[in-house]
């Protein structure tokens, strides 16, 4: 049960570093048009 | 109304700098200066064609970035100024098979871009915070007590704490912003027991955390508390989107070239420049089709004008050297030159939009049933809260907070909060698929307490050209000989009547020259000294007002047709009821709804379509100040009305009646300015959108009943201590899920509709792709 003691602080680090990494993301314009993707595949090579 | 081409189709009017700003910025890329515009391609129908676009461009020099958005038409374009104009890569484009438009208020995509952003951004915060939390709060639900370790306990507590931090002072932003916006007026609304739930939850919840033993009790809601949070900006989310949808699809219709004009210059010859670099005193020429680009004076000899404008009847009116011409009438036969008078916002053009805004402006709101039912129970609630704390205080001072707090969270504003947009988000996607736009969601509630609908004639009822309805001919000629040889002529005249005779691929016949007279007819001379002429009784070379077929002349408009013999042929032309319109006023009837045209053509013309569709009453040769004047004397009476229209004359009634519909192959600005636009100019569809904005009335009233049931029963077990916080939570989870399904059952379009019959030859509009 000690392990508790370091795992429960750092989950919660890594939990702001995911918001972190959606920040990103989504600044950076990945959720602006999300049927992109879905699109893509109509496209020819 | 047909939306004329361009007359000078070579782009240049895509380099003018001014346009450009509208709808391109200056961005920096890797140490180069480019430009980013936003443009919108027609002619688009499936997915595949973007990548056609997109390689036609990426293989011109110059251009940096060429993406296409299949679902919305829109092209970001990112080029580089020095190497390449935009003209040339519209001219790519066309050459492909499409054309470009520079989209309609660009700039403000990148606000609504940023709105959504942010939306999302404190949707996921929440959302990612509340399933961390409820993975800490989860032992403490299912351990037996004693079995945690109570620092371990309090570690988790405290874990639970800081991830709630930002969702507490971030994510829920909006809901403190409009509390307390709220506040300030004076007024209690949906957003102040969410927000004072949301502050209560997190005090007593942090005082639990740091001081267990303290006087407001050891228990924490962070699980409650986010959860709560998540789903009402989920709620508001997809609001943002369905609008974002609505409001990109309005702009797209709204995108049309700058306009041009032709100018006489010094020199006398002619230059094409934009609207924006006419002034007054300009001679501008405008060829046949065109739109007049300002108020002027007419210089050529005679003109032939489509003021449907003024009177939404594209009646042909004859003009002479000097009468007066206005802004957005169409020139039908011919080039003619014109002195500008009036420019910009003195047209008469501009005059009726500055009408529509005022009506706008001054339209009757009703107020909103959530407003009326929700606010005087929220009041209630808090006191509920307030007087149970006191109540339990000097009893048990751990109660009485959780007693509060109980009661706060249980209440659930989230079903008051989601009530009203779940079922008119539901209502608006299950319209959206059928092709009808929905510009403003309480228009739902507006559209359900009408009880008139006013319709114009022409375009709305009626189909917006002639038909001909018979063709009568001298003995020898067949019906079809005689349509061929008019339609010969008619290829070359705008005129009404002959756009109702041309048929596909006929043109004119060889060696012949051919001459309109405006507003007369056509005439053809070959040099072997044969003649053939289409049009007026009198220009054809028959007495005035003659009907060579026998019998009493039939009050319709009417061509002739004769050649150097004589009389050949005379077409009795007709308006012609859209197909479903008879079955839509009757079905209106039946719903209790009354009926009335409205219009600005001859009251004969008036009589017949009234008669022939069942409305029940009828004004007839109105003006659009005529127009605006008949509703706002029809809600004097009290009544709540709706109005079906296309055209620009209908502008300031539809700005000002409670709901209105424009059809979709109408003025652009028009339909810009109504509450619902209908595509397909299905009037069948106007009546599906009054029963479903019915139905969806009826299922928010259904939501805030069940919302007012459920805190009957559970305010008071809470009150009495009944209700522990988790219940509360749980109860809040399920009432929020049933307002929620209870919106999804008309997502289906729930209302029955009977099947009508399929309309083949719809009017599929011509001047959008």
């Amino acid at each position: 049960m000690d392990a508790l003691y370091l795992l429960i602080p750092l989950s919660v680090l890594i939990v702001f570093g995911v918001i972190g990494v959606f920040w990103w993301a989504l600044h950076s314009g990945q959720f602006d048009h999300i049927e992109r993707e879905g699109e893509r595949i109509l496209k020819g090579d | 109304m047909i939306e004329p081409q361009p007359v000078t189709d070579d782009f240049c009017v895509f380099d003018d700098t001014d346009e450009q700003r509208a709808f391109t910025r200056p961005v920096h890329e890797g140490g180069r200066e480019l430009a980013e515009s936003v443009l919108v391609v027609q002619g688009m129908f499936c997915a595949a064609c973007a990548d056609t676009v997109e390689s036609a461009l990426e293989r011109r020099p110059g251009v940096a970035l060429a993406q296409v958005q299949a679902a919305t038409r829109r092209l970001t374009l990112r080029w580089d100024p020095g190497l390449t104009k935009l003209s040339d890569l519209a001219r790519a484009v066309s050459v492909a098979g499409y054309r470009l438009l520079p989209l309609a208020e660009a700039l403000s995509l990148n606000r609504r871009r940023a709105e959504t952003r942010r939306a999302l951004w404190r949707l996921f915060v929440a959302g990612f915070c509340m399933m961390q939390v409820m993975m800490y709060a989860w032992p403490a639900y299912v351990a037996a007590p004693g079995d945690i370790p109570p620092d371990i306990d309090q570690l988790l507590r405290w874990a639970s704490w800081v991830i709630s931090l930002p969702v507490v002072f971030f994510a829920s932003g909006p809901f403190f912003a409009s509390a307390w916006a709220d506040l300030r007026q004076g007024r209690i609304g949906m957003d102040t027991p969410v927000s004072l739930g949301i502050l209560v939850t997190f005090a007593v919840s942090s005082a639990a955390t740091f001081d267990p033993t303290g006087p407001w009790g050891s228990e924490v809601w962070f699980d409650s508390l986010t959860m709560f949070v998540f789903f009402l900006l989920g709620g508001r989310y997809l609001e943002l989107k369905a609008r974002d949808r609505t409001a990109g699809a309005l702009d797209e219709l709204m995108s049309r070239l700058p306009a041009q004009a032709e100018r006489r210059t010094a020199d006398g010859s002619w230059a094409t420049v934009t609207l924006r670099r006419l002034v007054v005193g300009d001679v501008v020429r405008v060829q046949a089709g065109q739109a007049f680009a300002g108020d002027g004076e007419l210089l050529s000899e005679s003109a032939s004008v489509d003021e449907a404008l003024l009177t939404g009847e594209s009646e042909p009116l004859a003009r002479r050297r000097g009468d007066a011409v206005i802004a957005g009438s169409h020139n039908l036969a011919g080039p003619v030159e014109v002195r500008l008078t009036r420019l910009g916002t003195d047209t008469r053009f501009a005059q009726i939009v500055a009408l529509m805004e005022r009506a706008a402006a001054e339209k009757p709101r009703l107020a909103q049933l959530a407003d009326r039912i929700a606010a005087p129970f929220l009041v209630l609630v808090v006191l509920a809260a307030a007087a149970a704390m006191l109540w339990w205080w000097p009893r048990d001072s751990h109660q009485a907070l959780a007693v509060a707090v109980a009661v706060l969270i249980v209440t659930c504003p989230c079903a008051l909060s989601l009530a009203t947009p779940a079922a008119m988000l539901a209502s608006a996607g299950a319209l959206a698929r059928r092709g009808v736009l929905v510009r403003r969601l309480q228009a739902f509630e507006d559209l359900a307490a009408v009880d008139t609908v006013v319709f114009d004639k022409t375009g709305t009822l009626t189909q917006d050209h002639l038909h001909l309805r018979t063709v009568r001919c001298r003995p020898g000629v067949t019906a079809e000989e005689a349509r061929r040889l008019a339609a010969e002529l008619a290829a070359v005249s705008h005129h009404p009547v002959s756009r109702a005779l041309v048929e596909p691929a006929r043109s004119a016949p060889e060696g012949a020259t051919l001459a309109e007279v405006a507003g007369q007819g056509v005439a053809a001379h070959w040099p072997d000294g044969r003649v053939r002429r289409l049009g007026s009784a009198r220009f054809v070379g028959l007495a005035d007002e003659a009907w060579p077929a026998g019998g009493p002349p039939p009050e319709a408009p009417m061509a002739h047709l004769s050649d150097e013999q004589g009389w050949v042929a005379s077409f009795v032309l007709d308006e012609v009821l859209r197909p479903d319109a008879r079955l839509a006023i009757a079905r209106l009837q039946a719903l209790g709804v009354k009926t009335h045209l409205l219009t600005g053509d001859r009251v004969a013309a008036a009589r017949r379509v009234a008669l022939l569709t069942g409305v029940d009453s009828l004004r007839a040769q109105a003006s659009p100040e005529d127009k605006l004047a008949e509703v706002l004397a029809l809600q004097a009476q009290g009544r709540c009305v709706a109005m079906v229209g296309d055209g620009l004359n209908d502008g300031p009634v539809l700005a000002r009646a409670q709901a209105s519909f424009a059809l979709g192959h109408g003025v652009p600005l028009a339909q810009a300015r109504s509450d619902f636009v209908v595509q397909a100019s299905r009037l069948g569809d106007v009546v599906d959108t009054l029963q479903l904005a019915r139905a969806t009335m009826r299922t928010v009233r259904q939501n805030l009943a069940w919302a007012a049931a459920y805190n009957a029963v559970c305010v008071p077990l809470a009150l009495i201590g009944w209700m522990p916080p988790w219940l509360a939570g749980l109860g809040m989870a399920a009432s929020s899920l049933f307002v929620i399904a209870n919106a999804l059952r008309l997502s289906r379009g729930a209302t029955p509709v009977a099947p009508m019959a399929q309309q083949k030859d719809l009017p599929w509009t011509l001047s959008t792709s």
